[in-house]
């Protein structure tokens, strides 16, 4: 399976951000000083359990449910 | 008057604090911040300046220097006064890394608002570490996880003697805190992050690391130092005479946050901000620091018109990078036409916590 990693981390800016596309920005560099850069992501990366783990710990800090 | 701005070199506390006092004279000033030499008691003068303004927000913090205006200074203390026109309202509280809720549950009452929806346009944070703790990392992120207004300063120096920094606000003088102030703003504002680098082209990944301490022990599998000496070209003996030159980059949306290294450890190297297990860094060249510098607030000036006040969060390699090529009085001259204070910093504050950069909050 892939794409999931990314499907989440574009979800974690979408809820965070609400359209806003200036936190949307500061949301993705968030990510990146949290240790994982969303430009490194695609729909073809393989679903790997450990980043798929600190993805969803990300998403748990900003309080987004995915 | 939107601002007024204040420097003593009076060496004691009480004949300091007097002549801050006198030369801050506006009417009704909402908040005076002050960053202070670590030669002044820093109880003693936090309860000086917390008396000699009453019912005004009054915070600060010691420095590795002092900059007020155009002039670098050593040894004295710099303040700014600001009117309703800028600060329409401010709340002061401390924080540390273990406990930020209750500082941003004190916001959240003041205003009668949410920080997790606050407005990032009406708001601004502006925040001063303990430049000792090595606690900035884990207080920006928690600061991140829980707003989207921007909170941008610095960390607190002493004069380059690592041997204590405080924080100031409400009459007391706080160790291992951080002061988190946030403000209304009355007038347009943003925020100016500039650092005189690019990337060299090369990239290393840090496969071993200690976060906590900031140590790499390794990049790309090999020993920390080997791979940097390889990355600049240099031997590992000399590396240290290029930390300044060739620090290294975390690279978001096409930003650069520079995290810099402090000294070699055997083959390790230790940064002066934590380096994540897995992060890809570049390896950076340094560039113009005036230009840059001077390029940044006149691309502002053209965006919100002229400024009407400026606070420099400047790191101190900066600023000994700037002594050291003799460039203080053409730094300085970058800012003349602009009512500013700052300080230099042990690291700045910009949604991360950041190395041999300029954070800047400008009102406009």
């Amino acid at each position: 399976m892939a794409g999931k990693i990314k499907e989440m981390i574009d979800q974690i800016i979408e809820k965070r951000a609400k359209g806003n596309p200036s936190i949307a920005k500061i949301t993705r560099t968030k990510i990146v000083f949290k240790g994982i850069d969303p430009d490194e992501y695609t729909p073809d990366t393989e679903d790997d359990p450990e980043i798929i783990r600190k993805v969803q710990q990300i998403a748990d800090k900003f309080g987004v449910t995915l | 008057m939107a601002v007024a701005i204040a420097n003593t070199t009076q060496k004691s506390v009480t004949a300091a604090v007097a002549d801050l006092h006198r030369q801050l004279s506006m009417e009704e000033p909402k908040m005076v911040i002050y960053f202070a030499s670590a030669h002044y008691d820093p109880h003693a003068l936090s309860a000086a300046m917390h008396a000699a303004f009453p019912g005004i927000v009054v915070f600060g913090c010691t420095t590795a220097g002092e900059i007020v205006g155009h002039k670098m200074l050593k040894g004295t203390i710099a303040a700014m006064a600001f009117g309703k026109d800028i600060v329409e309202d401010v709340v002061v509280n401390i924080g540390t890394s273990s406990n930020l809720k209750s500082a941003f549950r004190s916001f959240e009452s003041h205003y009668q608002i949410s920080m997790l929806d606050a407005d990032p346009e009406k708001y601004v944070g502006i925040v001063l570490c303990d430049g000792l703790s090595c606690a900035e990392e884990s207080i920006m992120d928690k600061i991140g996880n829980l707003t989207d207004i921007t909170f941008i300063g610095g960390s607190a120096g002493d004069d380059l003697q690592f041997a204590g920094t405080y924080v100031f606000a409400s009459g007391e003088a706080y160790s291992d805190s951080a002061v988190l102030a946030l403000i209304k703003c009355g007038c347009c504002f943003d925020t100016i992050k500039t650092q005189s680098f690019t990337s060299l082209g090369k990239k290393l990944v840090a496969t071993k690391v200690d976060e906590h301490r900031r140590i790499v022990y390794e990049f790309d599998g090999q020993p920390a130092v080997q791979a940097y000496a390889q990355a600049i070209g240099q031997p590992v003996e000399k590396l240290p005479e290029y930390f300044m030159r060739h620090p290294f980059g975390l690279m978001a949306g096409g930003e650069l946050y520079v995290r810099s290294p402090q000294q070699l450890k055997n083959d390790s190297i230790v940064f002066f901000c934590h380096i994540k297990e897995g992060m890809m860094l570049h390896v950076l060249q340094a560039e113009d620091i005036i230009q840059e510098t001077a390029h940044a607030i006149k691309e502002k000036e053209a965006e919100l018109g002229t400024l009407k006040a400026l606070l420099n969060f400047n790191c101190i390699l900066r600023t000994l990078h700037i002594e050291h090529e003799g460039l203080t009085e053409e730094y300085g001259l970058i800012f003349k036409d602009v009512p500013s204070i700052g300080f230099s910093t042990y690291g700045e504050a910009y949604i991360g916590h950041i190395n041999q950069t300029a954070t800047m909050l400008v009102f406009a």
